[in-house]
Protein backbone atom coordinates (compact mmCIF):
# COMPACT_ATOMS: atom_id res chain seq x y z
CA UNK A 1 0.00 0.00 0.00
CA UNK A 2 1.22 3.48 -1.15
CA UNK A 3 1.80 6.20 1.51
CA UNK A 4 0.06 9.68 1.19
CA UNK A 5 2.97 11.19 2.96
CA UNK A 6 5.38 9.71 -0.04
CA UNK A 7 3.47 10.36 -2.76
CA UNK A 8 3.01 14.25 -2.02
CA UNK A 9 6.78 14.56 -1.58
CA UNK A 10 7.49 12.73 -5.25
CA UNK A 11 4.54 15.51 -6.54
CA UNK A 12 6.53 18.67 -4.82
CA UNK A 13 9.33 17.87 -5.85
CA UNK A 14 8.86 17.16 -9.82
CA UNK A 15 6.80 20.29 -9.43
CA UNK A 16 10.30 22.10 -8.06
CA UNK A 17 12.10 20.58 -10.53
CA UNK A 18 9.91 21.90 -13.71
CA UNK A 19 9.02 25.42 -11.72
CA UNK A 20 12.92 25.88 -11.30
CA UNK A 21 13.69 24.69 -15.00
CA UNK A 22 11.14 27.31 -16.08
CA UNK A 23 12.51 30.13 -13.93
CA UNK A 24 16.07 29.83 -14.71
CA UNK A 25 15.16 30.49 -18.60
CA UNK A 26 12.49 31.91 -18.84
CA UNK A 27 13.16 34.78 -16.16
CA UNK A 28 16.10 35.65 -17.32
CA UNK A 29 19.04 33.58 -15.09
CA UNK A 30 19.84 31.54 -18.13
CA UNK A 31 22.08 33.77 -20.17
CA UNK A 32 19.80 34.68 -23.62
CA UNK A 33 22.27 33.45 -26.48
CA UNK A 34 23.76 36.83 -28.50
CA UNK A 35 22.66 38.95 -31.36
CA UNK A 36 24.40 38.43 -34.76
CA UNK A 37 27.43 41.13 -35.12
CA UNK A 38 26.21 43.79 -37.15
CA UNK A 39 28.27 44.38 -40.30
CA UNK A 40 28.56 48.43 -39.83
CA UNK A 41 28.17 49.84 -36.49
CA UNK A 42 29.08 53.28 -37.64
CA UNK A 43 26.23 56.05 -37.61
CA UNK A 44 25.21 57.84 -40.82
CA UNK A 45 25.66 61.09 -39.29
CA UNK A 46 26.76 61.86 -35.53
CA UNK A 47 23.46 63.66 -34.57
CA UNK A 48 25.30 66.78 -32.69
CA UNK A 49 28.01 67.62 -35.24
CA UNK A 50 27.66 68.89 -38.47
CA UNK A 51 30.26 70.26 -40.96
CA UNK A 52 28.36 73.32 -41.69
CA UNK A 53 28.02 74.31 -37.88
CA UNK A 54 29.54 77.94 -37.53
CA UNK A 55 30.10 78.24 -40.85
CA UNK A 56 27.56 80.90 -41.12
CA UNK A 57 29.82 83.19 -38.95
CA UNK A 58 32.97 82.83 -41.14
CA UNK A 59 33.99 86.07 -43.17
CA UNK A 60 34.48 85.58 -47.41
CA UNK A 61 37.60 87.24 -47.14
CA UNK A 62 38.81 86.97 -43.51
CA UNK A 63 37.58 90.40 -42.48
CA UNK A 64 34.91 90.88 -39.69
CA UNK A 65 31.34 92.53 -40.18
CA UNK A 66 32.13 95.07 -38.44
CA UNK A 67 35.48 96.12 -40.50
CA UNK A 68 33.65 95.34 -44.16
CA UNK A 69 30.83 98.01 -43.39
CA UNK A 70 33.59 100.37 -41.97
CA UNK A 71 34.07 103.02 -45.51
CA UNK A 72 37.08 106.15 -45.42
CA UNK A 73 35.54 109.28 -46.82
CA UNK A 74 37.90 111.56 -48.47
CA UNK A 75 36.05 115.56 -48.99
CA UNK A 76 37.77 117.07 -51.49
CA UNK A 77 37.30 120.71 -51.03
CA UNK A 78 37.61 123.78 -53.55
CA UNK A 79 40.66 124.61 -51.30
CA UNK A 80 41.18 121.69 -48.62
CA UNK A 81 41.18 118.51 -47.97
CA UNK A 82 40.00 116.87 -45.05
CA UNK A 83 39.15 112.51 -44.13
CA UNK A 84 36.05 111.51 -42.52
CA UNK A 85 34.72 108.00 -41.71
CA UNK A 86 31.53 106.04 -42.42
CA UNK A 87 29.42 102.96 -42.26
CA UNK A 88 26.92 101.22 -44.68
CA UNK A 89 23.06 100.94 -43.62
CA UNK A 90 22.42 99.34 -46.69
CA UNK A 91 23.37 98.17 -50.40
CA UNK A 92 23.92 101.53 -51.14
CA UNK A 93 23.67 103.99 -48.13
CA UNK A 94 26.25 105.13 -46.12
CA UNK A 95 25.72 107.18 -42.94
CA UNK A 96 28.65 109.71 -41.58
CA UNK A 97 28.43 113.33 -40.09
CA UNK A 98 27.41 116.40 -41.96
CA UNK A 99 30.91 118.09 -41.14
CA UNK A 100 32.23 115.37 -42.34
CA UNK A 101 30.62 116.06 -46.06
CA UNK A 102 30.23 119.74 -45.40
CA UNK A 103 32.11 122.12 -48.33
CA UNK A 104 32.58 119.43 -50.93
CA UNK A 105 33.17 120.01 -54.26
CA UNK A 106 33.98 115.95 -54.38
CA UNK A 107 33.63 112.76 -52.03
CA UNK A 108 35.82 110.29 -52.78
CA UNK A 109 34.97 106.79 -50.16
CA UNK A 110 36.54 103.34 -50.13
CA UNK A 111 36.33 100.27 -48.45
CA UNK A 112 38.01 98.56 -45.29
CA UNK A 113 39.95 96.82 -48.69
CA UNK A 114 40.89 100.00 -50.68
CA UNK A 115 38.08 99.73 -52.99
CA UNK A 116 36.74 103.07 -53.93
CA UNK A 117 32.99 103.36 -54.24
CA UNK A 118 31.18 105.57 -56.65
CA UNK A 119 29.24 108.13 -54.79
CA UNK A 120 25.50 109.63 -55.92
CA UNK A 121 23.85 111.96 -53.55
CA UNK A 122 24.05 113.82 -50.59
CA UNK A 123 22.22 114.50 -48.25
CA UNK A 124 22.64 116.50 -44.70
CA UNK A 125 20.19 117.07 -41.81
CA UNK A 126 19.21 119.93 -40.76
CA UNK A 127 19.25 119.03 -36.82
CA UNK A 128 21.72 116.65 -36.06
CA UNK A 129 24.87 116.36 -37.41
CA UNK A 130 24.47 113.43 -39.60
CA UNK A 131 24.41 113.26 -43.42
CA UNK A 132 23.51 110.12 -45.82
CA UNK A 133 25.96 109.09 -48.95
CA UNK A 134 23.76 107.28 -51.69
CA UNK A 135 26.45 105.28 -53.74
CA UNK A 136 26.31 103.61 -57.09
CA UNK A 137 28.60 100.61 -56.71
CA UNK A 138 27.26 98.23 -53.68
CA UNK A 139 28.85 98.04 -50.51
CA UNK A 140 30.37 95.36 -48.85
CA UNK A 141 28.31 94.86 -45.84
CA UNK A 142 26.16 96.38 -43.60
CA UNK A 143 25.42 96.05 -40.14
CA UNK A 144 22.07 95.95 -37.97
CA UNK A 145 20.52 98.81 -36.17
CA UNK A 146 19.98 97.87 -32.54
CA UNK A 147 16.42 97.90 -30.64
CA UNK A 148 17.32 101.06 -28.40
CA UNK A 149 20.05 103.27 -27.08
CA UNK A 150 22.49 102.19 -24.75
CA UNK A 151 22.83 102.42 -21.15
CA UNK A 152 25.88 103.70 -18.89
CA UNK A 153 28.10 101.17 -18.21
CA UNK A 154 26.99 99.21 -21.75
CA UNK A 155 29.86 98.58 -24.01
CA UNK A 156 31.06 100.32 -27.09
CA UNK A 157 32.92 99.10 -30.45
CA UNK A 158 34.06 102.21 -32.65
CA UNK A 159 35.40 101.52 -36.69
CA UNK A 160 36.63 104.23 -38.04
CA UNK A 161 39.55 105.70 -39.62
CA UNK A 162 40.96 108.18 -36.99
CA UNK A 163 43.41 110.41 -38.23
CA UNK A 164 42.69 109.17 -41.81
CA UNK A 165 45.09 106.35 -41.20
CA UNK A 166 44.72 102.69 -41.27
CA UNK A 167 41.22 101.03 -40.54
CA UNK A 168 40.88 100.73 -36.49
CA UNK A 169 38.61 99.44 -33.86
CA UNK A 170 38.43 100.52 -30.58
CA UNK A 171 36.90 100.01 -27.60
CA UNK A 172 35.15 101.64 -24.59
CA UNK A 173 31.96 102.39 -22.47
CA UNK A 174 28.95 104.25 -22.27
CA UNK A 175 29.43 107.08 -19.89
CA UNK A 176 25.96 109.05 -19.94
CA UNK A 177 23.96 111.30 -22.02
CA UNK A 178 24.77 114.60 -21.87
CA UNK A 179 23.91 118.08 -23.92
CA UNK A 180 25.52 118.62 -26.82
CA UNK A 181 28.56 120.71 -26.24
CA UNK A 182 28.99 121.84 -29.38
CA UNK A 183 25.31 122.40 -30.65
CA UNK A 184 24.99 120.65 -33.48
CA UNK A 185 22.58 118.26 -32.59
CA UNK A 186 18.63 118.73 -31.17
CA UNK A 187 18.73 116.46 -27.84
CA UNK A 188 21.01 114.29 -25.68
CA UNK A 189 23.91 112.90 -27.03
CA UNK A 190 25.97 110.23 -25.70
CA UNK A 191 29.52 110.52 -23.95
CA UNK A 192 31.90 107.52 -24.36
CA UNK A 193 35.01 106.42 -23.40
CA UNK A 194 35.86 104.84 -26.60
CA UNK A 195 39.33 106.59 -28.06
CA UNK A 196 38.29 108.28 -31.49
CA UNK A 197 40.63 110.97 -33.39
CA UNK A 198 39.61 113.62 -35.90
CA UNK A 199 38.87 111.59 -38.75
CA UNK A 200 36.89 108.99 -36.88
CA UNK A 201 33.82 111.26 -37.00
CA UNK A 202 31.12 109.56 -38.95
CA UNK A 203 32.30 106.13 -37.71
CA UNK A 204 29.56 103.51 -36.48
CA UNK A 205 29.54 102.70 -32.86
CA UNK A 206 28.41 99.46 -32.41
CA UNK A 207 27.07 97.67 -29.33
CA UNK A 208 28.69 94.18 -28.12
CA UNK A 209 26.69 92.17 -30.81
CA UNK A 210 27.94 94.35 -33.61
CA UNK A 211 24.57 96.66 -33.86
CA UNK A 212 24.88 100.02 -34.18
CA UNK A 213 24.18 102.35 -31.27
CA UNK A 214 25.25 105.27 -32.67
CA UNK A 215 27.57 107.70 -34.86
CA UNK A 216 30.39 109.36 -33.75
CA UNK A 217 30.77 112.78 -34.39
CA UNK A 218 33.18 114.69 -31.70
CA UNK A 219 35.68 113.79 -29.19
CA UNK A 220 35.76 116.34 -25.86
CA UNK A 221 38.83 117.97 -24.33
CA UNK A 222 39.58 115.15 -21.81
CA UNK A 223 39.78 112.20 -24.64
CA UNK A 224 36.44 110.74 -24.42
CA UNK A 225 34.08 110.28 -27.39
CA UNK A 226 30.57 112.42 -28.30
CA UNK A 227 27.98 109.96 -30.23
CA UNK A 228 24.42 111.00 -32.27
CA UNK A 229 22.50 108.66 -30.76
CA UNK A 230 21.08 105.83 -32.75
CA UNK A 231 16.88 106.86 -31.77
CA UNK A 232 18.50 110.61 -33.34
CA UNK A 233 19.36 108.68 -36.05
CA UNK A 234 16.49 106.39 -36.53
CA UNK A 235 14.19 109.58 -36.23
CA UNK A 236 15.70 111.53 -38.95
CA UNK A 237 16.00 108.42 -41.03
CA UNK A 238 12.31 108.02 -40.79
CA UNK A 239 11.49 111.76 -41.44
CA UNK A 240 11.75 112.50 -45.05
CA UNK A 241 11.75 115.87 -44.66
CA UNK A 242 15.14 115.82 -42.05
CA UNK A 243 17.75 115.09 -44.78
CA UNK A 244 18.34 117.83 -47.30
CA UNK A 245 20.85 117.65 -50.66
CA UNK A 246 24.11 119.09 -49.65
CA UNK A 247 25.14 122.02 -50.65
CA UNK A 248 28.82 121.50 -52.56
CA UNK A 249 31.60 124.72 -52.16
CA UNK B 1 -6.61 -27.20 0.75
CA UNK B 2 -2.98 -26.93 0.73
CA UNK B 3 -3.41 -26.48 -3.39
CA UNK B 4 -5.16 -23.68 -2.96
CA UNK B 5 -3.15 -21.97 -1.17
CA UNK B 6 -0.47 -22.17 -3.15
CA UNK B 7 -2.42 -20.45 -5.85
CA UNK B 8 -3.52 -17.42 -4.29
CA UNK B 9 -0.13 -16.18 -2.94
CA UNK B 10 1.00 -13.36 -5.64
CA UNK B 11 4.17 -12.48 -6.35
CA UNK B 12 5.69 -9.29 -4.14
CA UNK B 13 4.58 -6.07 -6.50
CA UNK B 14 7.33 -3.25 -6.40
CA UNK B 15 6.70 -0.02 -3.95
CA UNK B 16 5.06 2.82 -5.85
CA UNK B 17 6.76 5.53 -4.08
CA UNK B 18 10.14 4.06 -4.85
CA UNK B 19 9.44 4.28 -8.71
CA UNK B 20 8.16 7.62 -8.77
CA UNK B 21 10.80 9.35 -6.80
CA UNK B 22 13.10 7.36 -9.52
CA UNK B 23 10.81 9.22 -12.61
CA UNK B 24 11.43 12.57 -10.60
CA UNK B 25 15.36 11.84 -10.23
CA UNK B 26 15.29 11.02 -14.31
CA UNK B 27 13.50 14.62 -14.98
CA UNK B 28 15.87 16.53 -13.36
CA UNK B 29 18.63 14.70 -14.81
CA UNK B 30 17.29 15.56 -17.89
CA UNK B 31 16.67 19.04 -16.92
CA UNK B 32 20.24 19.58 -15.89
CA UNK B 33 21.38 18.27 -18.79
CA UNK B 34 19.75 20.31 -20.87
CA UNK B 35 20.45 23.86 -18.93
CA UNK B 36 24.03 22.31 -19.37
CA UNK B 37 23.70 22.24 -23.09
CA UNK B 38 22.45 25.73 -23.24
CA UNK B 39 25.19 27.00 -21.18
CA UNK B 40 27.83 25.13 -23.45
CA UNK B 41 25.91 26.50 -26.66
CA UNK B 42 25.52 30.07 -24.89
CA UNK B 43 29.12 29.97 -23.94
CA UNK B 44 30.60 29.06 -27.56
CA UNK B 45 27.93 31.62 -29.02
CA UNK B 46 29.28 34.60 -26.69
CA UNK B 47 33.04 33.95 -27.08
CA UNK B 48 32.67 33.76 -30.89
CA UNK B 49 30.25 37.11 -30.48
CA UNK B 50 33.25 38.39 -28.38
CA UNK B 51 36.22 37.43 -30.72
CA UNK B 52 34.01 39.34 -33.86
CA UNK B 53 33.45 42.34 -31.53
CA UNK B 54 37.16 42.67 -30.52
CA UNK B 55 38.18 42.02 -33.97
CA UNK B 56 36.00 45.14 -35.13
CA UNK B 57 37.08 46.63 -32.56
CA UNK B 58 40.50 46.48 -33.90
CA UNK B 59 39.39 47.50 -37.56
CA UNK B 60 37.71 50.77 -35.55
CA UNK B 61 40.80 51.55 -33.44
CA UNK B 62 42.80 51.90 -36.39
CA UNK B 63 40.81 53.62 -38.33
CA UNK B 64 40.48 56.10 -35.50
CA UNK B 65 44.27 56.02 -35.67
CA UNK B 66 44.16 56.73 -38.90
CA UNK B 67 41.64 59.39 -38.80
CA UNK B 68 43.37 61.43 -35.71
CA UNK B 69 46.59 61.57 -38.18
CA UNK B 70 44.60 63.23 -40.48
CA UNK B 71 43.09 65.55 -38.53
CA UNK B 72 46.37 66.44 -36.70
CA UNK B 73 47.32 67.28 -40.43
CA UNK B 74 44.55 69.10 -41.11
CA UNK B 75 44.54 71.41 -38.37
CA UNK B 76 48.27 71.77 -38.55
CA UNK B 77 46.85 72.69 -42.37
CA UNK B 78 44.30 74.93 -40.57
CA UNK B 79 46.57 76.84 -38.18
CA UNK B 80 49.26 77.64 -41.01
CA UNK B 81 46.18 78.38 -43.57
CA UNK B 82 44.81 80.76 -40.71
CA UNK B 83 48.46 82.18 -40.01
CA UNK B 84 48.43 82.86 -43.54
CA UNK B 85 44.91 84.67 -43.82
CA UNK B 86 45.60 86.76 -41.22
CA UNK B 87 48.71 88.12 -42.68
CA UNK B 88 47.07 88.74 -46.05
CA UNK B 89 44.49 90.63 -44.30
CA UNK B 90 47.03 92.59 -42.17
CA UNK B 91 48.36 93.18 -46.02
CA UNK B 92 45.32 93.91 -47.71
CA UNK B 93 44.61 96.61 -44.63
CA UNK B 94 48.14 98.22 -45.11
CA UNK B 95 47.63 98.33 -49.35
CA UNK B 96 43.88 100.32 -48.47
CA UNK B 97 45.81 102.64 -46.28
CA UNK B 98 48.58 103.11 -48.42
CA UNK B 99 46.20 103.71 -51.22
CA UNK B 100 44.15 106.40 -49.17
CA UNK B 101 47.32 107.94 -48.11
CA UNK B 102 48.74 108.12 -51.38
CA UNK B 103 45.53 109.15 -53.18
CA UNK B 104 45.12 112.09 -50.35
CA UNK B 105 48.79 113.31 -51.30
CA UNK B 106 47.76 112.95 -54.84
CA UNK B 107 44.19 115.44 -54.10
CA UNK B 108 46.40 117.54 -51.81
CA UNK B 109 49.69 117.92 -54.76
CA UNK B 110 46.34 118.32 -57.56
CA UNK B 111 45.44 121.24 -55.04
CA UNK B 112 48.42 123.11 -54.85
CA UNK B 113 48.86 122.62 -58.30
CA UNK B 114 45.87 124.45 -58.39
CA UNK B 115 46.65 127.35 -56.14
CA UNK B 116 50.07 127.58 -58.10
CA UNK B 117 48.58 128.19 -61.52
CA UNK B 118 45.80 130.39 -60.13
CA UNK B 119 48.89 132.63 -58.38
CA UNK B 120 51.41 132.35 -61.67
CA UNK B 121 48.24 133.38 -63.44
CA UNK B 122 47.80 136.31 -61.22
CA UNK B 123 51.59 137.36 -61.22
CA UNK B 124 51.40 137.56 -65.02
CA UNK B 125 48.71 139.85 -64.58
CA UNK B 126 50.17 142.07 -62.18
CA UNK B 127 52.99 142.13 -64.41
CA UNK B 128 51.07 143.03 -67.06
CA UNK B 129 49.10 145.65 -65.28
CA UNK B 130 52.94 146.87 -64.14
CA UNK B 131 54.36 147.04 -67.60
CA UNK B 132 51.14 149.09 -68.94
CA UNK B 133 52.10 151.57 -66.13
CA UNK B 134 55.40 151.74 -67.15
CA UNK B 135 54.65 152.27 -70.67
CA UNK B 136 52.22 154.56 -69.70
CA UNK B 137 54.37 156.79 -67.55
CA UNK B 138 56.89 156.99 -70.41
CA UNK B 139 54.34 157.65 -72.90
CA UNK B 140 53.08 160.62 -70.54
CA UNK B 141 56.85 161.78 -70.47
CA UNK B 142 57.88 161.75 -74.06
CA UNK B 143 54.56 163.78 -73.83
CA UNK B 144 55.58 166.42 -70.88
CA UNK B 145 59.20 166.65 -73.11
CA UNK B 146 56.98 168.08 -76.29
CA UNK B 147 54.37 169.63 -74.40
CA UNK B 148 54.12 172.96 -76.54
CA UNK B 149 52.51 170.30 -78.82
CA UNK B 150 49.49 169.28 -76.81
CA UNK B 151 46.77 170.57 -75.31
CA UNK B 152 47.70 171.36 -71.20
CA UNK B 153 43.85 169.68 -70.21
CA UNK B 154 44.87 166.40 -72.44
CA UNK B 155 47.81 165.84 -70.92
CA UNK B 156 46.41 166.32 -67.30
CA UNK B 157 43.96 163.87 -67.89
CA UNK B 158 46.16 161.16 -70.03
CA UNK B 159 48.57 161.84 -66.68
CA UNK B 160 45.10 160.66 -64.09
CA UNK B 161 44.80 158.07 -66.33
CA UNK B 162 48.22 156.81 -66.27
CA UNK B 163 48.14 157.03 -62.48
CA UNK B 164 44.90 155.25 -62.51
CA UNK B 165 46.67 152.61 -63.92
CA UNK B 166 49.37 152.22 -62.11
CA UNK B 167 47.44 152.71 -58.67
CA UNK B 168 45.69 149.35 -60.24
CA UNK B 169 48.88 147.95 -60.75
CA UNK B 170 50.35 148.30 -57.82
CA UNK B 171 47.00 147.12 -55.16
CA UNK B 172 47.35 144.27 -57.41
CA UNK B 173 50.51 143.67 -56.52
CA UNK B 174 50.36 144.31 -53.09
CA UNK B 175 47.25 141.60 -52.58
CA UNK B 176 49.96 139.42 -54.66
CA UNK B 177 52.87 140.04 -52.54
CA UNK B 178 50.49 139.65 -49.64
CA UNK B 179 49.16 136.09 -50.96
CA UNK B 180 52.73 134.75 -51.54
CA UNK B 181 53.81 135.43 -47.95
CA UNK B 182 54.58 132.50 -45.34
Amino acid sequence: MTSPARSLAGRALLVGALFLTGSLGGCGVLPPLPEPVPSDIVPSAPPDLSPAAGGGALSPDGFDAVERMAVRIRNVGCEELSTGSGFAVDDHTLITNKHVVADSKELEVSTYDGHDITVGATATAGLADLAVVRTTDPLPSFPELAKTDPKPGDPVTVVGYPAGGELTVTEGKVMSTTRDPLNANLGEVLLTDAPVEPGSSGSAALDDKGRVIGVVYAKTADDNSLLVPLSTLQDMLADDTAFTPAKGC
Amino acid sequence: MTEALAVATPAPAPAPGRGRGSRVLAILLVATIAVGAYLWVTTVRWQRNSAEWEEKAHEYAEEVASLQMQLDGANSELAAARDQLSTATARITDLANEKAQLGDENVASQQYLDYQTQVSGAAATVASALGQCVSGQEQLVGYLKDSDQYEAADLRRYERQVNALCADAERANDSLQQELRP
